[in-house]
């Protein structure tokens, strides 16, 4: 792997961080109304936008990220937009992506609440973040203000809820992170080199991925960085990357409902209190214990002391999925060192470094407990108050987000399994198989715990190239 | 530079096993008549709503086809120093058994509703007036335009369409009766037997307790002439093509380096929805693609020895359930399309999305696929032919898929199965009977 320099106060926080410090967040899908104006806020903004150059902030946090749409209505031609990736081009709601993405009948985009074909256009996306509601909320009218004056108005709020480090399942979440080679540090296994994140970087093959390069003519006040392979051109990309955000629902009552119900006859552990039973299946399904202890590490019951344990791998422990079922979520959506070739081997684990993700969702709506869960009546789809508004960060649309979710997370037949989709985030009447000894058990008819209700593939340029394109009206 | 080929376990050769079907190819190319295109479109419409049971061509009702497909090649007109070329049908068919017999089925079973496509080809004997062809007329024409498959890749040779049906049917009835029982505290040995019992009780699946033919001695002595062609031929040939080698890596080289590529080219929008819209309806996916080969007889010879030599190494060694680590593919094949040879054309069936298939590609098999797409005009730059072309991610991905075209109508004997649930469930058919350790016994009770 390369080691390349990267531009800290050229990429924007988002790449480097979560913003842990803020848990105050508001994700503002926003329209352009008016070329000029819009080109003169977003001018303004791209000043205020957090960078990943020194530590992670205390105070506030903004990105701005944009669709194809976006680009063409501050001016940015045709002919460069062509250079971006034919996914990010396409968009998440084509024909042919809602099968690579699964989102199908109630998932599908003509019912969703924002970025389907039926709803208004999003043409970028504004990500503050604060110490405080009141923070936000200053923030907000700071950044955004009066719509008319700014050229842009908003198409929705995407309201976030802190819940700290936890999902609404109850499970401690985003434990596993890939560690972005050049931004932070991590164990060589989850160390990926930039380019499988930032644009314009050295990625894992030593390629740098395809992204819009300029004539000089096109970049004439020299705004741009210069390409790393070629520099008589102006790079768009470099330091930018693809943001995709998809809004989960989250069905808690139905998740614990079910799990309550089947683990009281075909799931889990036979002994122990029925709150034992549930969490047990609960834990099956996700590959985790609520406190994030690995069922690889702890197969037994929780162990909130390996609650940040991320330290493992699935062949030497579990090659046959005793312990943590092969198509439990975790260890489908990143599979460490059990796929092909030579599980085990640092040849696997290469494979898997190159469909990583890096993960920046948030939360949505108010939590409620299992056992409230268990006395309230189940949301059904299309309805959840509550869910993740996921986001992700990756440099190649196919080759990361929709490999992990077509051909591991969706995929019935993931590693030599049947009729098993990922069974936290699959389709209804999936099947978890569950590898035991002398045989396997099987819980079948999965519901649908979760739903899809908004999408989008944004792209997250560097901070000179967001300069260039609020240059591009003016 | 060497240092970056992956390491490759080659599986030993094996001879076929007596008592086994084996798996063949039929390649089909004819010329379209010009100006029929369209019309020849929309019969391949109307067949792709029901490949298994139309009345043109139904490749269900055909003995033993895994995967079948009709694709329609569109015309390619002169350009500087090449010919034009006419649009072309192919019909491309991997089954079980002699090519021969499956043709006599084709014919059969098809009979006058091939009329129906042929009409539009060159030189198919009936006429706007005629009402149809003759048997023996279709069949001759039919016949005459069948070519040799040059490279054929089958995941398990020997194993037949009905085996990979029923066996999928045995593991499902084995899955529901696992379900309806409470196995935690029995013994392995116990389970096992009750398996065995189960399957016993049931009169439709009574072959199961068949044992399938074994590899023996014999299967040896009959398949060594055609283990040993290959090896030695090569050998023989040694004092003419030893002295020769320092020329041919030299002039290779010297070619790699000026050989144009493609790498400034994108896939096309339309041509790439197109595609798309063929793609992921099932577990399973077809992939076309077409291309020239670069000129001169240089590449023509390379290409040829490189095709026999993967197809000994895919006959003999890569047989039995892999290819280099990749267990997706149950079918593929090389095949030249003109008699002339001057064009290539690549088609397989896979599990997965195309984005896994070349990665697939990519990570695993580069080295193999360089040596010979790497013929192809326009592939990525390689070194002696195995290093570089593919790992160039995205010039290798936009290459496939601009050189990849629409299988119209495709057919899957199987379509829910993946390459590893047949092998899977060929395994639970295999452990089911006879004499095993208490080891072994856990292993197989971990596959059902």
């Amino acid at each position: 792997m390369s080691n390349e320099t990267l531009d800290h106060d050229d990429i924007q926080g988002l790449l480097a961080w979560g913003y842990g410090h803020l848990p105050s967040a508001a994700w503002h899908l926003m329209k352009v109304t008016d070329r000029r104006k819009a080109a003169r806020w977003l001018s303004t903004t791209t000043e205020l936008v957090t960078t990943a150059a020194g530590e992670s902030p205390k105070d506030v946090a903004i990105n701005v990220a944009l669709t194809p749409s976006g680009l063409t209505r501050l001016g940015l031609p045709g002919s460069v937009l062509d250079g971006f990736s034919p996914e990010f081009r396409g968009g998440m709601t084509t024909e042919h992506r809602q099968r690579v993405l699964g989102d199908a009948d109630q998932r599908a985009p003509k019912h969703w609440q924002w970025g389907g074909p039926q709803n208004e256009d999003v043409d970028l996306i504004v990500l503050l973040y604060a110490a405080s509601d009141a923070a936000l909320a200053e923030l907000e009218g700071q950044v955004l203000g009066d719509a008319v004056a700014i050229g842009v108005s908003p198409v929705r709020r995407l309201d976030t809820t802190w819940l700290g480090d936890r999902e609404h399942f109850g499970f401690h979440d985003g434990i596993s992170q890939p560690a972005v080679a050049g931004l932070r540090p991590g164990r060589p296994e989850d160390t990926i080199a930039a380019g499988e994140f930032i644009l314009g970087y050295e990625n894992e093959y030593g390629k740098r991925t395809d992204r819009p390069l300029l004539e000089p003519a096109a970049d004439p006040d020299g705004l741009l960085p210069t390409a790393a392979e070629n520099g008589e051109l102006a790079d768009l990309g470099r330091n930018g990357s693809y943001l995709v955000v998809r809004q989960l629902g989250q069905d808690v009552p139905g998740f614990w409902r079910f799990a309550d119900a089947a683990s009281r006859h075909n799931g889990g552990r036979s002994s122990g209190s029925p709150k034992q039973a549930r969490e047990a299946l609960a834990a099956r399904i996700v590959g985790r214990w609520p406190s994030g202890a690995p069922l690889t590490l702890s197969p037994e019951g929780d162990e909130p002391a390996l609650g940040s344990e991320n330290d493992f791998g699935y062949h030497d422990a579990d090659a046959e999925g005793l312990k943590c079922p092969i198509g439990a979520h975790v260890r489908r959506a990143n599979p460490r060192d059990s796929l092909e070739p030579r599980p085990g081997t640092s040849d696997s684990i290469d494979v898997n470094k190159r469909h990583r993700l890096l993960r920046r969702g948030r939360t949505y709506g108010d939590p409620i407990t299992p056992e409230q869960a268990l006395t309230t009546g189940t949301t059904g789809t299309g309805d959840d108050p509550r869910g993740l508004m996921f986001a992700c960060v990756c440099g190649n649309l196919a080759r990361q987000f929709e490999f992990v979710q077509h051909t591991w997370v969706n995929n019935p037949k993931f590693a030599g399994l049947y009729e098993d989709p990922d069974p936290l985030l699959g389709p209804a009447g999936g099947t978890l198989t569950i590898q035991a000894k002398p045989v396997r058990k099987r819980v079948t008819a999965l519901p649908e715990f979760v739903s899809v209700h908004g999408g989008g593939y944004f792209f997250l340029p560097g901070v000179r190239a967001l300069r260039y394109l609020a240059a591009l009206a003016s | 530079m060497l240092a970056t080929l992956p390491p490759v376990d080659f599986p030993p050769v094996v001879p076929p096993i007596a008592g086994r079907v084996e798996q063949s190819a039929l390649s089909f190319f004819v010329d379209v008549r010009p100006g029929q295109e369209e019309e020849l479109r929309a019969e391949l419409q109307a067949i792709s709503g029901d490949p298994a049971g139309n009345d043109v061509l139904p490749f269900g009702e055909l003995a033993g086809v895994h995967f079948g497909r009709l694709v329609l090649l569109d015309a390619y007109p002169a350009q500087g120093k090449r010919r034009a070329y006419p649009a072309k049908l192919c019909l491309l068919t991997d089954f079980d058994g002699e090519l021969d017999d499956h043709v006599d089925d084709v014919l059969d079973t098809a009979g006058a509703g091939l009329d129906r496509l042929f009409r539009h080809c060159e030189g198919y004997p009936v006429g706007a007036g005629k009402r149809s062809a003759s048997a023996a007329a279709r069949g001759a024409w039919l016949r005459d335009r069948v070519v040799r498959t040059n490279t054929l890749y089958v995941n398990t040779v020997g194993r037949t369409v009905e085996q990979i049906l029923q066996e999928a049917e045995l593991h499902d009835a084995i899955d529901a009766f696992l379900d309806d029982g409470d196995w935690t505290d029995a013994s392995p040995r116990r389970v096992r037997a009750a398996i065995q019992d189960f399957v016993n009780s049931r009169h439709d699946l009574g072959w199961a307790m068949a044992p399938l033919p074994e590899r023996t001695v014999r299967d040896w002595i009959r398949g060594a002439p055609g283990l040993a062609k290959t090896p030695l031929a090569i050998a023989a040939s040694a004092p003419l093509w030893i002295p020769a080698l320092p020329v041919w890596a030299a002039t290779l080289l010297a070619k790699e380096a000026t050989d144009p590529t493609e790498d400034d080219l994108e896939p096309d929008e339309a041509h790439d929805a197109a595609l798309a819209a063929l793609e992921d309806h099932t577990p399973q996916n077809q992939f076309t693609a077409h291309g020239f080969v670069k000129d001169g007889p240089f590449r023509n010879l390379t290409a040829n020895v490189l095709l026999r030599v993967v197809d000994y190494i895919t006959r003999y060694s890569f047989n039995r359930g892999q290819l280099t680590g990749v267990t997706t593919i149950h079918f593929a094949r090389w095949v030249f399309t003109d008699e002339d040879q001057t064009r290539l054309l690549f088609a397989s069936n896979y599990d997965g999305s195309l984005e896994s298939y070349m990665d697939d590609f990519i990570d695993k098999v580069s080295w193999g696929l360089n040596a010979v797409f790497s013929n192809g005009v326009g592939y990525p730059r390689t070194w002696l032919l195995t290093i570089g072309g593919a790992r160039q991610e995205d010039n290798f991905k936009d290459y496939l898929r601009r050189h990849q075209v629409p299988s119209q109508v495709w057919f899957s004997a199987y379509p829910h199965l993946t390459a590893m649930n047949i092998e899977n469930n060929a395994q639970i058919r295999a452990g089911l009977v006879g004499e095993i350790s208490d080891r072994e016994c856990e292993k197989w009770l971990a596959r059902v």
